[in-house]
């Protein structure tokens, strides 16, 4: 177990750092390490984009399909250039970034619990996304696709479920014919187009699901591979003949890798990789199944006596995880939320959305209308006393951090209480101007770093609630300049740093400002 | 930090990713033979002869039967074993025992090979048996001059005669 948990936790490790070598040049919020799923859909867009102008002047015959692509590239105008490299770049990106999104992925566990629905149908992705990829890369008909396209049928070949050697169809020059363009073709048009529709299935779970880069990253990227189209131009190789092969093939890595996989495991050895990984990465959802794995934290509960049927849960929810239904028991409203018991990843957000999770609350005992039973609004609240009455001095800190991001661990040297959160955004706002009220001098919110939320929102949620864009909204007369947002992650030194900034700030001027710190 | 140095981290950042698409997109070159070296690629369906000769029922047996099976004769479908043999300037290349296909060993023997060979001038015999007794019944022989690189296809075509060498 110990022996199991040691590479992952090294594997996070390095994610984080990747994560923060990129905030060294981007603005947090536009890191391209946390929207590899996005920018690969970009790439996405971009090759079907492209695709469907280079459709306009591809030949789907034997005599013209590798001059029609040929021709492209020597447009003395290089628009030709530019439309090749347009097409096939960001297709190589597509598949490289989506690899390292299912990586990254997987190395942050999201695979379990709710999450399985969008692992398991993005692991098909990869497999839809080389065929797209390898049909395009045949269609040039040059020595590449002649030996990929031979390759491939070995490859396929060795499955014990053809009456006649699939490579045969490419041994003569006149065993290829028009109709071979047109079916590949046909391929190339379709699997895209599927693959579409398998996307939009993969992020159906997903509320309010962010498929576009940010601006500053579909900007960047698209001048980097209209420049690389240009500066490193598409090429084809000589034009396939059956009655050749050359020795030494520039293969397009992204797509053809199975071919020296195959020739250096034998195409069953490469079959028996394939189906491993596949078994892998569709299994993983089974983990917590084991027996020696900590079950997931309880889901959130709806308590039907204190839900107003706002849904503002619903609203907030990051995983389409409630729904509204018809009230069960008595009251004046007709709806009262529901968990989706299967899609709720316990991350407290509809808590801290719940108008009933103000711990102003004094009549009778402190429930609210939707909480997670692991750390209800009550106990909460109870633990926020506990922890401001014990703290010494005056200037009394708190710091609501995210249980993912930091554990609140390593932080008691900054002499402030902290307290963990499931999520950053599981803080109803109310419980920093109670938080003030009970003694505290100052609130630091600690979550994981800006647009890289565990639970996908929360982040984006804090500040527009803070910023009073969101219901429930942080009340205008709570002085923000004993408030203090960071989005650090893991990286305690910056929260320390804030802490003792906002101590400072606090000793200097105990006036109400209007500026809300963020670090 | 300096948004002008942060710019230019923006840029080599997109500089590496774009260098890193555009080098693997093409590169490294893949060896599949080495430079004085033409591919053999032999490679043809066939169906052999009956493993069994169609036997001729009696009339008891055919008594036995329902009306309807009253076939006068007994023909097992099952194919022979198809052997096949390469030779390359007197030494054995292959030699290929190839079932019949199908469930019931009825269907066609399919022999698929690629084999990297020297280049230059060489003297192949290939021999074929199909038939029950496992006799080698078809032979040819051809000299090839295989220049690097070049795809020498031997197939099968009992219309022309057995074995046929293209390319080369």
């Amino acid at each position: 177990m110990a022996a199991a948990t040691v590479p992952l936790r090294a594997l996070r490790d390095l994610d984080s750092k990747l994560g923060s070598v990129f905030d060294a040049a981007f603005p947090s919020s536009a890191n391209p390490w946390r929207h590899l799923g996005a920018l690969a859909f970009l790439c996405f867009v971009v090759t079907i984009a492209s695709g469907i102008i280079a459709f306009v002047f591809y030949d789907t015959s034997v005599a013209g399909a590798y001059r029609s692509a040929v021709s492209l590239s020597d447009d003395p105008a290089l628009l030709g250039r530019l439309l090749r490299g347009m097409h096939r770049y960001p297709a190589d990106a597509f598949m490289l970034l989506t690899v390292l999104h299912l990586a990254r992925e997987m190395v942050r566990g999201h695979f379990l619990g709710a999450r399985w629905f969008s692992w398991l149908t993005g692991v098909p992705l990869i497999l839809l996304l080389w065929a797209c990829g390898i049909t395009g890369l045949w269609l040039l008909w040059d020595e590449r696709a002649l030996y990929s396209v031979t390759a491939t049928a070995e490859w396929f070949q060795s499955l014990p479920l053809l009456a006649e050697p699939l490579a045969r169809n490419f041994l003569g020059a006149e065993a290829v014919n028009d109709r071979f363009f047109s079916l590949v073709m046909f391929l190339h048009i379709g699997v895209p187009l599927f693959l579409l529709a398998a996307t939009w299935v993969h992020v159906q779970r997903l509320a309010q699901a962010r498929i576009w880069p940010p601006p500053l990253l579909t900007c960047g990227s698209l001048a980097m591979f209209a420049l690389l189209s240009l500066i490193a131009p598409v090429q084809s190789l000589h034009e396939a003949a059956t009655t050749r092969t050359p020795p030494r093939i520039a293969l397009d890595w992204f797509y053809l890798f199975p071919h020296p996989v195959a020739d250096a495991l034998s195409s069953a050895g490469a079959w028996l990789l394939v189906a491993g990984v596949l078994l892998f990465l569709s299994l993983l959802p089974l983990w917590t199944k084991l027996p020696w794995r900590a079950p997931l934290p309880a889901v959130a509960q709806v308590d039907p006596v204190n839900c107003s049927g706002c849904v503002r849960c619903v609203a907030d929810c990051p995983f389409a995880a409630i729904v509204m239904v018809p009230r069960t028991g008595t009251g004046k409203h007709a709806l009262q939320a529901q968990v989706i018991a299967d899609q709720c990843v316990a991350c407290g957000i509809c808590a801290g959305a719940c108008p009933s999770s103000t711990p102003f609350r004094t009549a009778g005992e402190l429930v609210s209308g939707i909480e997670l039973p692991d750390l209800p609004i009550a106990a909460l609240r109870a633990d926020l006393e506990k922890r401001v009455a014990a703290l010494p001095g005056s200037n009394k800190i708190l710091v609501f951090t995210c249980a993912q991001a930091t554990g609140g661990a390593g932080l008691a040297d900054a002499g402030a209480a902290v307290i963990p959160l499931a999520c950053a955004a599981m803080l109803p706002p109310s419980f920093i101007e109670y938080a003030l009220h009970a003694g505290a001098g100052g609130v630091v919110i600690a979550g994981c770093r800006e647009g890289d939320c565990e639970f996908r929102l929360g982040d984006q949620l804090v500040m527009e609630r803070f910023s009073g864009l969101r219901e429930p909204r942080l009340r205008r007369a709570v002085p923000r300049t004993q408030l203090a947002v960071v989005w650090a992650g893991e990286d305690r030194a910056r929260i320390r740093e804030t802490i003792l900034a906002l101590r400072a700030t606090m000793l200097r001027d105990t006036n109400s400002g209007t500026l809300l710190r963020i670090t | 930090m300096p948004s002008a140095i942060r710019y230019l981290l923006q840029a080599l950042a997109y500089a590496a990713f774009a260098a890193f698409i555009g080098y693997f997109s093409t590169a490294p070159a893949y060896r599949q033979l080495d430079d004085n070296q033409a591919l053999l690629k032999l490679s043809f369906s066939h169906g052999a002869q009956l493993k069994e000769k169609c036997r001729e029922r009696g009339p008891a047996e055919l008594a036995k039967l329902a009306p309807n099976m009253r076939a006068r004769f007994d023909c097992p479908r099952e194919r022979s074993l198809l052997i096949v043999e390469i030779d390359m300037d007197g030494k054995p290349l292959y030699r290929i025992e190839a079932p019949p296909s199908g469930l019931r060993h009825d269907g066609p023997s399919i022999v698929y090979r690629r084999l990297a060979v020297t280049a230059g001038k060489h003297h192949f015999r290939a021999r074929l048996a199909d038939g029950p007794d496992g006799v080698l019944g078809y032979e040819r022989e051809a000299n090839v001059e295989l220049a690097p690189g070049r795809v020498l296809i031997v197939d099968f075509v009992p219309q022309q005669g057995g074995f046929v060498f293209t390319g080369g």
